[in-house]
């Protein structure tokens, strides 16, 4: 007898895997992108000639001098972390989305905004959830994607994964969204496979004063967000603030508008700073969410199953501290400790999820050249799984989940610091498998100050979660001739490994004459011990849980391996001051198959056909006037079989008027291509249509 | 400056996370140096919207003096700004100073972060010297600009009374381009 899953519960299966986390503290390295602004603005400013290693031929003091106080007032001078070349000269695959690239794209939520990277696969379900990936994985809760929060992890032990929609800020407060393509495990931790999402917000040193804005339109229904910064002037700063929206359900052919959303949130963050010699900061967020969704509630007694369209009451809150202490120059250490509350009520399941986390990380210098850094981390989740419906329960309901980690990590320059090699490694330890490590070697070549080469291997690791050790996740196949109901379930496996990636990258970035820059980087990795989905026996009669049943019993297991290889182009082109193009283009190549002996039931498709082969990504911004900008986007995804989604080309588009100092108006069009597409499937029931939707917003500051 | 960047916790933590070590100094020190030659524009700027009485200086024909009191933080930037330039038929002159000024001498006084005894050099200057430091708690112990970095830009904030003390002039253009102006 073949047995089909219902879609929705193969799509959750699907989804169910992932890891839990390590936080790292926010990478402070720079990005390339406020370097070519840099640098852009200095050529633009002073007509030196191309970029040249020689900083005082690059700035003309005599083009500088010309300018009026209003317009020296304008000139970026710094970049947050002042560090314009780190990511230029990093030896992995980052893209640096800036807190003004956020601005002018419109975007009005992370997820949103993650669209801006090359690399990313960003597919919205529906209105409150997407399906985010990073050279292939593309799921709801983002598989093997480490995510943080100014250095908070933000990624879920309960099913190695993001829940996205509860991930937020005041958007004007986010300084920059590091995304790294590619494993990043020896620093970042035991999630990082596929990559890192770095969300960074500003000091609170440059947030002083009132912002505040408010806006509407057919899918943004209605916003507001509000911000008040203010300090002693010298050595202590403050923010909070706080914001709140509607959003209206997308489309659905079915008419079920279950995904409604509505979300509150507020937070403070408060920094001391002490000659730059030491630095305290101390920030928290709580939020309170209602978001509308439709999930398969599956019981042992009748009606068996069904698709239950309600809402979700989500919320949480979290306080850090962070202290960072400089001891020389180049003997730096850093503590930071933080807990988070997440509170899932969903139609089907429920979690209350307690997370302690602790860091020490130091930097120091040694003979020979070398730059070494070493940590240790510690992090207690604790969860307590309440059951709504019988078809989804975890046992123990309760439980404490602990991972250690400790890394060392060696950067020893060679030849005259043209040439630099980087090792480490990351000791992990959990409750879920012992130990385990993951090494990584950096090769890194800089011949000149316009180009860049590097090479990397990583051995990146996926921790299991408690969805794949005491998770059971049931489904209904039907009935049976004789009337008895029969039920396929995922028990817990408590002998789930650790996914494993064995990473090559090569990259190479430069700048091709004063205004274009080109970033490229390939990679093949070797994955295995990867998530599958398997039969483990035949089907039997089964009591307990009563009523009477047949059971297929199948478990969650490592059973595929495979590789996956691709490249990412990304180029910034400054074709005028006022007129700047980035375009990027990915291609990925999955091969994902059953390893030997493998019960595999079809994963692997469905692992596969959920993330696109091709995206193509250009943004364009013009300044028309000082007060008018307008900017437009555009992106292609190929189609992703596994959630039946065609092929889709879309673009957004914003112009800004910033109609006085106090005052800007700006009016943000997004998916105007068609009424609507689809992205992805992630929703029982037929696809759900991603609108075109527009909102106008008055922002206020002082 | 060099030094400050590295000391800033923020750059240790990129050479932690390993993108850090290789890149060479020149490019680090740009975005500096960019804030610095920015600054010098703006210090040629206070002169231009500053009027001092004629008993700043020691002769109707002396030029306008820019001093700087501590780690000269511009490298070559002022000089190059001000190359060149005159205002009101006043050339304008650098100075490097080891030690506070005495009368006359400067007309503007720039007080680098290196300085550690603001607080007693400040009173001490006679009148018809502007005062301009690097932080921003410069203006409310006695200075009259301080340079603030808000939103990776230069900008500046203005004590008027102290200004008004020295029997210095701040043109209404000055003061409505400050970030901050206290009385």
């Amino acid at each position: 007898m073949e047995l089909k899953f219902p879609r929705a519960i193969r799509k959750d299966l699907n989804f169910v895997t992932r890891f839990r986390l390590n936080s790292r503290l926010p990478i402070r390295c720079a990005r390339w992108l406020r370097l070519l602004g840099l640098l852009v603005a200095i050529i633009g400013l002073a007509r030196a000639d191309a970029p040249d290693p020689d900083p005082q031929v690059n700035t003309d003091p005599g083009t500088l001098k010309t300018l009026t106080l209003e317009q020296l007032s304008q000139i970026e001078v710094t970049t947050p972390s002042k560090e314009p070349v780190k990511a230029f000269q990093s030896p992995v695959a980052i893209y640096v989305i800036t807190g003004e690239e956020i601005r002018r794209s419109g975007a009005t939520s992370i997820p949103e905004a993650l669209r801006l990277a090359p690399g990313v696969e960003v597919a919205r379900i529906d209105s409150n959830k997407w399906s985010i990936g990073i050279r292939g994985f593309g799921t709801r809760f983002s598989r093997g994607v480490l995510v943080l929060i100014d250095g908070r992890t933000v990624y879920s032990t309960l099913l190695s994964g993001t829940y996205w929609e509860v991930q937020d800020t005041n958007m004007d407060d986010i300084d920059r969204i590091e995304v790294i393509r590619g494993p990043g495990g020896t620093i970042w931790g035991p999630n990082s496979v596929n990559g890192v999402i770095n969300i960074i917000t500003k000091d609170s040193k440059e947030t002083k004063g009132m912002l505040a804005n408010m806006g509407g339109g057919n899918e943004q229904q209605g916003f507001a967000n509000f911000r008040y910064g203010g300090g002693n002037g010298s050595d202590f700063s403050y923010r909070f603030y706080g914001k709140g929206f509607t959003v209206a359900p997308e489309e659905h052919s079915d008419n079920r508008n279950f995904d409604d959303w509505r979300a509150a949130q507020g937070g403070f963050r408060m920094d001391w700073n002490e000659k730059n010699r030491s630095s305290l900061t101390i920030q928290g967020d709580f939020y309170e969410e209602t978001a509308g969704e439709s999930v398969q509630a599956v019981t042992y007694t009748p009606p068996y199953s069904q698709i239950v369209d309600a809402n979700a009451a989500l919320s949480g809150g979290n306080i850090m501290a962070r202290w960072k202490k400089t001891l020389s120059a180049s003997d730096d250490i850093q503590i930071q400790a933080y807990y988070d509350r997440t509170n899932r009520y969903e139609p089907n399941f429920a979690e209350r999820r307690n997370t302690f986390d602790i860091d020490f990380l130091q930097g120091l210098k040694l003979p020979w050249r070398q730059q070494v850094s070493w940590g240790l981390g510690a992090r207690f989740s604790l969860a307590d799984d309440i059951e709504v419906v019988s078809g989804l329960t975890f046992l123990p309901a309760k439980r404490t989940d602990q991972l250690d980690t400790a890394f060392v990590q060696d950067e020893i320059g060679l030849l005259d610091h043209r040439l630099s090699l980087i090792v480490g490694t990351k000791l992990v330890h959990t409750n879920f498998f012992g130990f385990g490590f993951e090494p990584s070697a950096r090769l890194l070549w800089t011949p000149n100050q316009k180009e860049t080469i590097w090479a990397a291997y990583t051995h990146a690791l996926r921790t299991p979660s408690d969805a794949e050790e005491n998770f059971y996740l049931t489904g209904y196949a039907g009935m049976a001739a004789d009337g008895t109901p029969i039920f396929a379930r995922f028990n817990a496996n408590s002998h789930f490994a650790p996914e494993q990636l064995n990473g090559y990258e090569l990259g190479y970035r430069r700048f091709l004459g004063k205004d274009f820059y080109l970033d490229l980087a390939g990679f093949y990795n070797h994955h295995h011990d990867l998530f599958d989905e398997e039969i483990t026996g035949g089907i039997y009669l089964e009591d307990n849980p009563a009523p009477v049943h047949y059971l297929l019993p199948a478990q969650f297991g490592n059973g595929l391996l495979g590789t996956t290889k691709g490249f990412e182009i990304a180029a910034e082109w400054r074709l005028s001051p006022v007129w700047q193009l980035k375009g990027s283009y990915s291609m990925l190549q999955m091969d994902i198959e059953k390893a030997p002996g493998s019960l595999d039931v079809g994963t692997a498709a469905g692992i596969v056909g959920s993330s696109p082969k091709h995206q193509i990504s250009i943004q364009t911004d013009f300044e028309l006037s000082k007060t008018l900008s307008l900017n437009f986007t555009y992106r292609y995804v190929s189609a992703l079989p596994a959630q039946m989604v065609p092929s889709y080309s879309t673009g957004d588009a914003r112009i800004g008027w910033r109609m006085s100092r106090a005052f800007e108006l700006s009016l943000v069009g997004q998916n105007l291509f068609q009424p609507s597409h689809f992205e992805d499937g992630g929703d029982p029931g037929p696809l759900v249509g991603i609108m075109r939707s527009g909102y106008l917003k008055l922002t206020w500051r002082r | 400056m060099a030094q400050q960047g590295v000391r800033n916790p923020a750059i240790l933590l990129a050479l932690i996370m390993g993108f850090g070590l290789a890149a060479p100094g020149p490019l680090r020190g740009a975005d500096e140096s960019l804030e610095y030659q920015v600054k010098a524009a703006f210090l040629l700027n206070f002169i231009k919207f500053t009027e001092w009485p004629p008993s700043a200086f020691t002769a109707s024909d002396a030029p306008i003096f820019i001093c700087i009191l501590g780690a000269d933080p511009f490298g070559d930037a002022l000089d190059q700004v001000i190359a060149g330039e005159s205002v009101n038929g006043k050339k304008v002159a650098v100075e490097r100073l080891k030690r506070a000024p005495s009368a006359k001498a400067c007309q503007v006084l720039f007080i680098s972060k290196s300085e550690k005894n603001i607080d007693k050099i400040l009173p001490a200057l006679g009148p018809g010297v502007l005062t301009v430091g690097d932080e921003e708690t410069f203006i409310r112990g006695g200075g009259m600009i301080s340079f603030v970095i808000e939103n990776r830009r230069v900008r500046f904030d203005i004590n008027q009374t102290a200004a008004e003390n020295a029997a210095l002039k701040l043109s209404s253009k000055l003061l409505s381009v400050a970030r901050a102006v206290e009385k």
